[in-house]
């Protein structure tokens, strides 16, 4: 009992985190919500556990739980992937601003002929941003 | 559409390539157009060839990769005024003749972008694992896009300002050749396909892509798929 208990409690927190990660990845909130949902019910009923475990071939109701688990754990870890990607993003986005103010200013300090077309150059990356941002919200 | 030097800017992607750009830059150099190298974080003296070589130069404080860095060259294009953009690899396989080509493919057709094949001009000295891995990237990218594409992965490729401004590669790395045929395919602009020559090097090989970056390209596109 204390250890359906355990497992509930952090089936629980599988749930809520497929909860708030709906917004941002619809495809891992809804895999870690089936895989929690389905961790629930062999934890709490194992005999769906033992005979889904005998249709699927695996043997035994508890290596199922453990396979979920598993599954549960690399949805965890593909999550993280695409987190890591998210902040690679922003880096870039920073990287991309320091790099083209750089190089405007260089060529304002140059006075290099063939000016931009756009009024100014600080309020034309600023609107390029906004359409970015624009983008992402469409997205 | 017509096309004037200052309207044109050849964007170049360069990491850690200080040994042969300078030449590129002066083939490229050679057509009149603007030049903008993006050194990509390089550890080496990329950025001072460029300059010395007469190249507007971006630098990126860290190495993000050739997607991120043409981004990066496209959207100075853009605040710049660009009316053409044309993206060159950095590593001498390109032909600046070929840049011509296809700038007159984009005026003469009427199309937002001419996309370089080496499989309908000339490739010299390319390896037969390296024409089967590219036959199998533009397999996959033609069963994914649905664009009849005869070389997926070429850098050579030139864009109208408007086809310019209806890209955003967020594929940082080596994906980004495939990204910009999903999005040219999603925008439903034009395009057409242009014979053009590579040639490899031992050098330029030494920095191409290779089997397991093809594998990363896959993973990298199917994680993209996975988030907003």
């Amino acid at each position: 009992m204390i250890a359906q208990l355990i497992l509930t409690a952090l089936l629980f927190g599988v749930l809520l985190y497929a909860w708030s990660e709906y917004r941002r990845s619809p495809v891992i909130g809804n895999l870690s919500f089936l895989a929690a949902l389905a961790g629930l019910d062999f934890v709490w009923v194992p005999s769906h556990a033992t005979r889904l475990a005998e249709w699927a071939g695996v043997g035994r109701g508890v290596d199922l739980v453990i396979y979920i688990w598993v599954m549960i754990s690399w949805i965890l870890l593909l999550n993280l992937h695409l987190k890591m990607r998210a902040q690679l993003e922003l880096i870039t986005a920073l990287a991309r601003t320091i790099a083209i103010s750089n190089a405007l200013q260089a060529l304002k300090d140059d006075g290099r002929s063939n000016p931009p077309q756009v009024p100014s150059s600080g309020g034309d990356l600023a609107a390029l941003q906004s359409r970015h941002r624009e983008d992402d919200a469409r997205s | 559409m017509s096309l004037s030097n200052n309207d044109v800017f050849v964007v170049i992607a360069a990491y850690n390539e200080e040994k042969v750009l300078a030449e590129v830059i002066a083939e490229v150099r050679g057509t009149g157009y603007q030049i903008v190298v993006v050194a990509d974080g390089s550890t080496d003296a990329t950025a001072a060839v460029a300059a010395q070589a007469g190249a507007i130069v971006l630098s990126h404080p860290v190495n993000l990769g050739q997607g991120a860095a043409l981004q990066t060259g496209i959207e100075f294009a853009l605040l710049r005024g660009a009316g053409f953009i044309v993206t060159f690899d950095a590593d001498g396989q390109h032909r600046a003749a070929d840049i011509g080509s296809l700038l007159g493919a984009l005026t003469k057709h009427h199309v937002d972008f001419a996309l370089g094949s080496r499989f309908l001009g000339t490739v010299v000295n390319m390896p037969r694992s390296r024409r089967l891995l590219l036959r199998a990237a533009t397999w996959f990218t033609r069963a994914t896009t649905g664009l009849k594409v005869t070389d997926s992965h070429n850098g050579l490729r030139a864009m109208t300002r408007r086809g310019a401004s209806s890209i955003r590669l967020r594929q940082n790395r080596m994906a980004h050749a495939s990204e910009i045929l999903h999005q040219i395919a999603r925008s439903g602009l034009t395009y057409i396909e242009m014979p053009v020559t590579i040639q490899y090097s031992g050098y330029s090989l030494a920095k191409g892509q290779k089997l397991s970056e093809f594998v990363t390209v896959l993973i990298d596109l199917f994680a993209r798929r996975l988030h907003r």
